[in-house]
């Protein structure tokens, strides 16, 4: 195996993090969108409040350290743990909107991996072809491992990226203007180092998802009237 | 029925005598009747009879904890089988309840086991943790290919009604659902007593009362835009938060306020609506809920 170097490294981390990433990840509010309809978000701070404690209390107590837990699968080679944690992650999903949005999105990577043509990717795309639905987690862990990332790094950017869709969505369903993103984000991403830091040793008995407000968001946001997310 | 005295320590009671305490049961299906073949206890924790209150093709069961409550250290472990082609349903007297700890942590485990063909009907009252609890509460359901499973549990955090709050202690709460070897559905949960995220937006948003029913049944696929439909038109009397969806092979509502006799109520009338899709039965309420 070729040892890509640092900056290599960045750049290829960069790439998977990037809201170009073709998986459609901006067609997602997961629940804020209605968390903005029924008035729990109405303006900066709220909406500052409701991520930072989804990234505290929701994805960076179960879907970061599920996403530790995968990229150590995907290093040591691990089909069988690959598929498991794939598996727990699909069940762990609070409503058929988040369900789907992350079997689409998985399988939008999934055909990423085939179109990169990347001779590195290879057993990537092999084991994801073997799993049926694909967790989006579970392939980005597997290109993220593939290019040599480490851990914390790729936690921390796959944190940033969740963050940065997440004020996105907010600044068009609240909605709210550049300078309150770039508030909200320069706000964000000074707590996710902590969080990354936690996930990274968090044994899977302490994993959490019992966000159950936030539950109800996503599963209310199914009948929302009007719409401009998919979740 | 009062805890038994401790012989080896001062009376205290968060020092009291702790309980292993055990319950197997079996039910099968003979002879088109659903019968309790095995009924097995350890320590204060059983079932007095098989109950028949629609006829012979379900099997009720009232479990009975009679020390009322869980206190540190003890540990009750529930396990069920419902045999291929029978019909379980079991209920509770009255509210679980958690107490303070002295420090050690208390546990329950359930693990219920479905086969093939068979239906399981899990409608237990509310489990109350008390301020100061140390709780750790396993949930887990294995369901057949075609196995029918119609569940809920409420969750009371701190006795609300006297004020209190959940400031102190910690629950553990781990369940999940598997059909035909592959999970369906996982929820986990690890809570410090005044955990930020209790009173977070996104989490419980302040409120005491967490309540979630959990349907499953091999033709809900079919099912679930009509049953969506007619579950979304009724809502919890007292007006909390609540929401249902359908993710593939499972239905779940869930109820989030500080009234657990609204959750339960309302989980009832989902349920009218729900059993005759999930058990092929009309919806008899079980007497117990009326007093």
């Amino acid at each position: 195996m070729r040892i890509l170097s640092s900056s290599l490294q960045l750049a290829r981390l960069l790439q998977l993090a990037s809201p170009a990433l073709p998986v459609g990840a901006y067609t997602y509010s997961q629940g804020l969108e209605w968390a903005v309809e029924s008035g729990v978000i109405r303006d900066e701070a709220s909406a500052g409040c409701w991520i930072a404690d989804l990234l505290a209390h929701g994805i960076g107590r179960y879907e970061a350290p599920l996403l530790v837990a995968l990229m150590a699968a995907w290093t040591g080679g691990n089909r069988s743990e690959i598929a498991r944690l794939n598996g727990e992650f699909l069940a762990s999903r609070e409503s058929a909107e988040l369900r789907a949005e992350t079997v689409q999105m998985g399988f939008s990577l999934h055909r990423l991996v085939r179109d990169l043509r990347d001779p590195a990717l290879a057993d990537v795309e092999a084991t994801l072809a073997g799993l049926g639905e694909i967790a989006f987690p579970t392939g980005w862990a597997g290109i993220a491992a593939a290019w040599q990332i480490v851990p914390e790094a790729a936690l921390t950017a796959y944190l940033w990226a969740w963050a940065e869709n997440q004020v996105m969505a907010a600044l068009k369903a609240v909605p709210l203007g550049q300078a309150s993103g770039q508030r909200l984000l320069a706000e964000l991403g000074g707590r996710i180092p902590a969080v990354a830091a936690a996930a990274l040793t968090l044994p899977e008995s302490q994993w959490s998802n019992f966000t159950p407000a936030f539950a109800i968001a996503c599963a209310r946001h199914e009948t929302q009237y009007s719409r401009l997310f998919r979740s | 029925m009062d805890r038994l005295p401790d012989s080896s320590s001062p009376a205290c009671p968060v020092a009291a005598p702790t309980w292993h305490a055990e319950l197997h049961l079996g039910f099968a299906h003979r002879a088109g009747r659903t019968v309790l073949r095995e009924n097995r206890h350890r320590g204060p924790l059983r079932v007095q009879k098989a109950l028949y209150p629609e006829g012979d093709g379900v099997c009720q069961a009232l479990l009975l904890h009679p020390p009322s409550g869980i206190a540190g250290g003890d540990h009750l472990a529930i396990d069920i089988a419902v045999d291929d082609n029978s019909h379980a349903q079991i209920t509770t007297p009255g509210a679980g309840k958690w107490y303070r700890s002295g420090g050690a942590a208390a546990s329950q485990t359930v693990t219920l086991n479905v086969a093939a063909g068979a239906t399981l009907e899990w409608l237990p009252q509310e489990s109350i943790v008390f301020d100061g609890a140390i709780a750790r509460m396993d949930t887990h359901v294995t369901l057949a290919a075609d196995s029918r499973y119609l569940g809920w549990d409420i969750l009371c955090l701190g006795r609300a009604a006297a004020g209190e709050r959940f400031d102190h202690g910690r629950f553990d709460l781990h369940c999940r659902i598997e059909r035909a070897g592959k999970p369906l559905w996982i929820e986990r949960g690890s809570v410090a007593g005044g955990d930020a995220m209790l009173h977070s937006p996104a989490g419980w948003a302040g409120a005491t009362v967490c309540g979630t029913l959990l349907c499953s049944f091999p033709e809900l696929p079919q099912q679930a835009a009509a049953l969506l439909e007619a579950l979304r038109t009724l809502t919890p009397g007292d007006g909390a938060r609540h929401g249902i969806t359908a993710p593939p092979g499972l239905l779940i509502a869930r109820y989030l306020g500080d009234n657990s006799e609204a959750a339960r109520l309302w989980f009832a009338e989902l349920w009218k609506i729900l059993r005759p899709a999930c058990c092929g039965r009309p919806a008899v309420l079980p007497r117990i809920w009326n007093t």
